[in-house]
């Protein structure tokens, strides 16, 4: 990162001030009650755990932790910009191939209207030497005009005087797009088979893009033919407004290049990161119409599409296809066209950039809105704004059907784009994201499950994967605990019958089994069953079982999580309280409750800090902190209860899904609603039963009883 | 969300329920149901009642659609035969059973890949109901559950067609299983049923002697 020092030191002091203050506002508010758990005095902040002894609360870990939140947090927000940045450069670019295209075909249409002009006079000529014997005296050239392709930069000198000379082109605006888009492909292949010989690219795009001799921004600027000038001119304008902040370059022109590399560098970087690839991609704009479709409550950034706007994007993107599968062959050209899809991703995110293509007043508005954020790069000051105008907006994109009943449970592979799903109907499916059905306009993609697991003999109701992702647990309502070997993400789904897919039963429980979990380090699952029991088992080893949990009265647990930050303590949830565990005495250390608290239907550890959320039964959400066993926040989530918790592995964000249909992601840090998404349809009183953030990629995915599942980019 | 002698009952499965209370709870009057799935909704809880009364869970409510009727039907009994396949997985092995047949009469092959195969029984099994599980979920030929292109409806015929091979071939060849099966389920006898009422197969291709068989399976078993 190059944030200069001083950045950094005045970011610690901010936030470490500003988190002093959360905390006594908390205090004063009293929200952060001690709770009834002065029973356990093996707990170190046991019964004197009052306002005094709270105040000190900067540990290392949580510095650290913070500090850590800080950097990722910059992060993301600086690939944000580098995204933008970099699709803003390429629509530049993208524009320059286009207004290229239409000079040429310009150029021609003024050759043939000059080639009838000539044939016109000849022909009066005729008629006039017949008629009156003489011939025909003709103020101006009698020459057939002469055409010189590639001089003609200024298309204003040929046609500007001739008013009429504009109808005829826009009327083939149609066939110039397409000439502009057969330039910018041109283009784009110049750029990925030189990626290494800068200087011939340079050249390249600037022969391409007709510039060699031209200095004059004017000229850049001046308008094309067709209605999409005013988008053209602002992209320009927003390269010179750039410009600045860098080394300034002689010309418009070079800097155009000079971004475009700048911008192909970035997403060279940004690939490495995210390996992004095309089928990822395409389906983000036709998704939203799709929910606005389907949605009885829409949320509002799908509100914005057009159809319009949705056809042209998925025209650009089947032209971008298509280079993919005509250039197949070198390794160069597949990486642009990922480069492309990288771009394009960067602008999906915000709703309000959809309309790119359609709206070019909103356009200008959002360059603006560029503008200020990399200014705002200089100053601390702006980095919250900032912050808020480039968060990350999810849409649903992906429609896992092919289960016949509601699913319970999905999990995702930790490395690849692949997912499994658990339903009512018995089995168990495999999904891979980039195995999609050709989908037509307007529709979200659908993908085809590859593989189904059948042994269960009833519903499936919760789901685990190891760290590897080679293997992954089911447990079901038959009380059986199944251990999957993963077949390839590339299996055909109609492969013969492998029994020896199911790898492992664990057996022990002695009714449904209705929570996993898995502690990846040491490769331990966590299991609780309607029997009443929490089972710890090491899989692999030879003797599975480990150890038994159970708390007399409490009874039945509902939810159960290993405790992130002490490897040694495990979380279950009962109906009145949370009761945490030491894995090795299965001693509980710690009861977290609140008075009101009834029906914990779900409860997660954050991944770093000694939180545990719970979601509950009367539509609460609420944070406990392990350690002291006292109540951190408890907020109203949804309309319905909430079903299920998920923390992105940053532990930043909160997802939450209810029965009341929607999900909603959360600011872990101020516990607001950053995004809700309306997903599932109800059976009876089910709605939503599970929700997922993937371990290293950018997917989010809720599970319905109405036997869907979806996935969020 | 239902009021009962005065208390609030949510017809959900919270987590940590028995497997005896799972869905375990009071019927709701198909008229009351307003969800997208009531259709789906009705024809379990009928099920859960008695499944073994045939005529009543096949027995259409007023005023609904025939075609969503057939349709959630059909993936009922797809999702149930996924019991009968996990039985047959234990017994059902490629060496031993080839091919799919019933009777020697017929080997089907397996319409799941480009070119129909010779599959396996088993396979044809699995994938007789993977592929079922795509085209009834199929965005292009059901998109809807509450309404279902006409053009779909010839669908839901092939569909039963195919995965009935599985009844015959378990009844055939796997005789205890589908007695198992049947009797816990009676899921044999409802299809039979079901695709007589609805006429969706002809009457020579349903070879599993269930209908004439009715009361003497218990004893069999
Ligand atoms: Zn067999
Ligand atoms: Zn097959």
């Amino acid at each position: 990162m190059k944030v200069p020092s001083q950045f950094c030191g005045s970011t610690m002091e901010e936030n470490s001030s500003s988190a002093s203050q959360n905390h006594n506002g908390q205090l004063s508010s009293g929200a952060n009650v001690p709770l009834t758990n002065n029973k356990h005095q093996g707990n170190d902040n046991g019964t004197n755990g009052d306002a005094k002894n709270e105040r000190p609360q900067y540990s290392m870990p949580g510095i650290l932790h913070f500090i850590q939140h800080e950097w990722t947090r910059f992060e993301l927000e600086r690939s944000q910009w580098e995204l933008d940045k970099a699709e803003f450069q390429a629509r530049i670019a993208f524009l320059q191939g286009e207004r290229k295209g239409q000079e040429r075909l310009k150029n021609d249409l003024v050759r043939r209207i000059k080639m009838l002009e000539y044939a016109l006079k000849q022909e009066r000529a005729r008629y006039h030497k017949l008629k009156y014997g003489t011939d025909l005296v003709i103020q101006g050239d009698t020459k057939p005009p002469i055409y010189e392709e590639g001089i003609c930069n200024c298309p204003n000198s040929d046609v500007g005087g001739g008013g009429d000379g504009e109808a005829p082109f826009t009327s083939v605006s149609n066939i110039s797009w397409r000439q502009g888009r057969q330039i910018l492909r041109q283009y784009l292949q110049e750029i990925g088979y030189t990626d290494t010989i800068i200087d011939v690219r340079s050249s390249r795009v600037r022969s391409l893009l007709g510039l060699s001799n031209n200095t004059d921004s004017e000229d850049m600027n001046t308008p094309a033919l067709n209605g999409n000038e005013p988008s053209n001119k602002q992209a320009s304008e927003n390269s010179v407004r750039r410009i600045p902040g860098k080394k300034q370059p002689s010309s418009i022109a070079e800097a155009i290049i000079l971004d475009t590399e700048a911008a192909v560098m970035a997403n060279f970087e940004f690939l490495a990161h995210t390996d992004m690839d095309m089928e990822e991609e395409e389906g983000d704009v036709e998704d939203d119409t799709y929910d606005t479709n389907m949605d009885p409550k829409p949320n509002k950034p799908s509100m914005l599409l057009t159809e319009d706007v949705d056809a042209e994007a998925e025209e650009v993107l089947n032209e971008l296809n298509l280079l993919t599968e005509i250039e197949e062959s070198p390794p160069g050209s597949i990486r642009y066209s990922s480069e492309w899809s990288a771009i394009r991703r960067g602008g999906h995110p915000d709703p309000k950039r959809l309309n790119e293509e359609g709206d070019s007043a909103l356009e200008l508005g959002e360059l603006e809105q560029l503008c200020v954020n990399n200014e705002a790069e200089t100053s601390y000051d702006m980095v919250a704004t900032t912050k808020e105008s480039l968060r990350k907006t999810w849409n649903a994109k992906y429609t896992l059907r092919s289960h016949f009943d509601a699913v319970r449970a999905l999990v995702f592979h930790p490395t690849d784009p692949v997912l499994i799903t658990a339903s009512d109907d018995h089995t168990l499916k495999l999904w891979n994201l980039h195995k999609t059905l050709p989908a037509k306009k307007s529709a979200s993609l659908d993908v085809e499950p590859l593989y189904t697991f059948r042994s269960h003999t009833g519903p499936v109701l919760c789901l685990a994967m190891c760290s590897t992702g080679s293997q992954c647990y089911s447990g079901g309502l038959d009380g059986m605990i199944h251990c999957w070997t993963l077949p390839s993400a590339n299996i055909d789904p109609y492969d013969s019958y492998e029994p020896s897919v199911l790898s492992q039963t664990l057996k022990g429980h002695t009714n449904a089994v209705w929570g996993l979990s898995m502690y990846q380090l040491r490769s331990q699952l966590l299991s609780f069953s309607a029997d009443g029991t929490v089972k710890l088992w090491s899989p692999q080893s030879k003797s599975p079982l480990l150890h038994t949990y159970i708390s007399e009265q409490d009874g039945i647990p509902t939810s159960v999580d290993f405790i992130r930050d002490e490897s040694n303590k495990l979380v279950v949830a009962y109906d009145r309280a949370c009761v945490v565990f030491d894995t090795e005495t299965g001693e509980s250390v710690a009861r977290l409750e609140a008075n009101e608290t009834k029906g914990v239907n779900r409860v997660v550890a954050h991944p770093t800090l000694p939180l545990v959320v719970a979601a509950h039964e009367d539509r609460h959400i609420r944070f406990y902190d392990h350690r002291s066993a006292t109540l951190a926040h408890a907020m109203v989530a949804h309309l319905d209860a909430v079903t299920s918790l998920a923390v992105d592995p940053h532990g930043l964000y909160l997802l939450s899904g209810s029965h009341d249909c929607s999900i909603r992601l959360w600011n872990m840090d101020n516990k607001t609603c950053v995004q809700e998404i309306t997903a599932h349809r109800k059976k009876f009183d089910e709605s939503i039963l599970d929700v997922a953030f993937h371990p290293s990629r950018p997917f989010i995915a809720s599970a319905g009883a109405d036997a869907l599942a979806k996935v969020y980019v | 969300m239902k009021m009962a002698d005065g208390c609030v009952f949510f017809r959900r499965n919270r987590p940590g329920i028995t497997a005896k209370n799972f869905c375990r709870w009071p019927d709701e009057p198909f008229e009351e149901m307003d969800s997208t799935l009531a259709v789906q909704q009705y024809i379990q809880q009928m099920i859960r009642r008695d499944p073994s009364n045939v005529d009543l869970i096949l027995k259409m409510p007023e005023a609904q659609d025939e075609a969503v009727w057939k349709y959630e039907h059909l993936r009922q009994f797809c999702m149930e035969l996924n019991g009968l396949t996990v039985r047959l997985q234990a017994e059902c092995h490629p060496e031993a059973c080839t091919q799919m047949t019933a009777t020697e009469q017929w080997i089907f092959l397996c319409a799941a890949h480009k070119t129909p195969k010779e599959c396996p029984a088993i396979d044809y099994t699995r994938h007789t109901l993977d592929g079922a599980a795509c085209l009834l979920n199929s965005n292009k030929y059901f998109p809807s559950r509450v309404s279902i292109k006409e053009s779909s409806v010839a669908k839901l015929g092939s569909v039963s067609r195919r995965v009935y091979r599985i009844f015959s071939h378990a009844y055939y060849h796997h005789r205890t299983i589908f007695d198992e099966f049947e009797n816990e389920t009676f899921l044999c006898r409802r299809f039979t049923a079901f695709v007589t009422k609805y006429n969706l197969m002809s009457k020579e291709s349903l070879i599993v002697p269930i209908m004439e068989e009715e009361g003497t399976t218990e004893s069999e078993a």
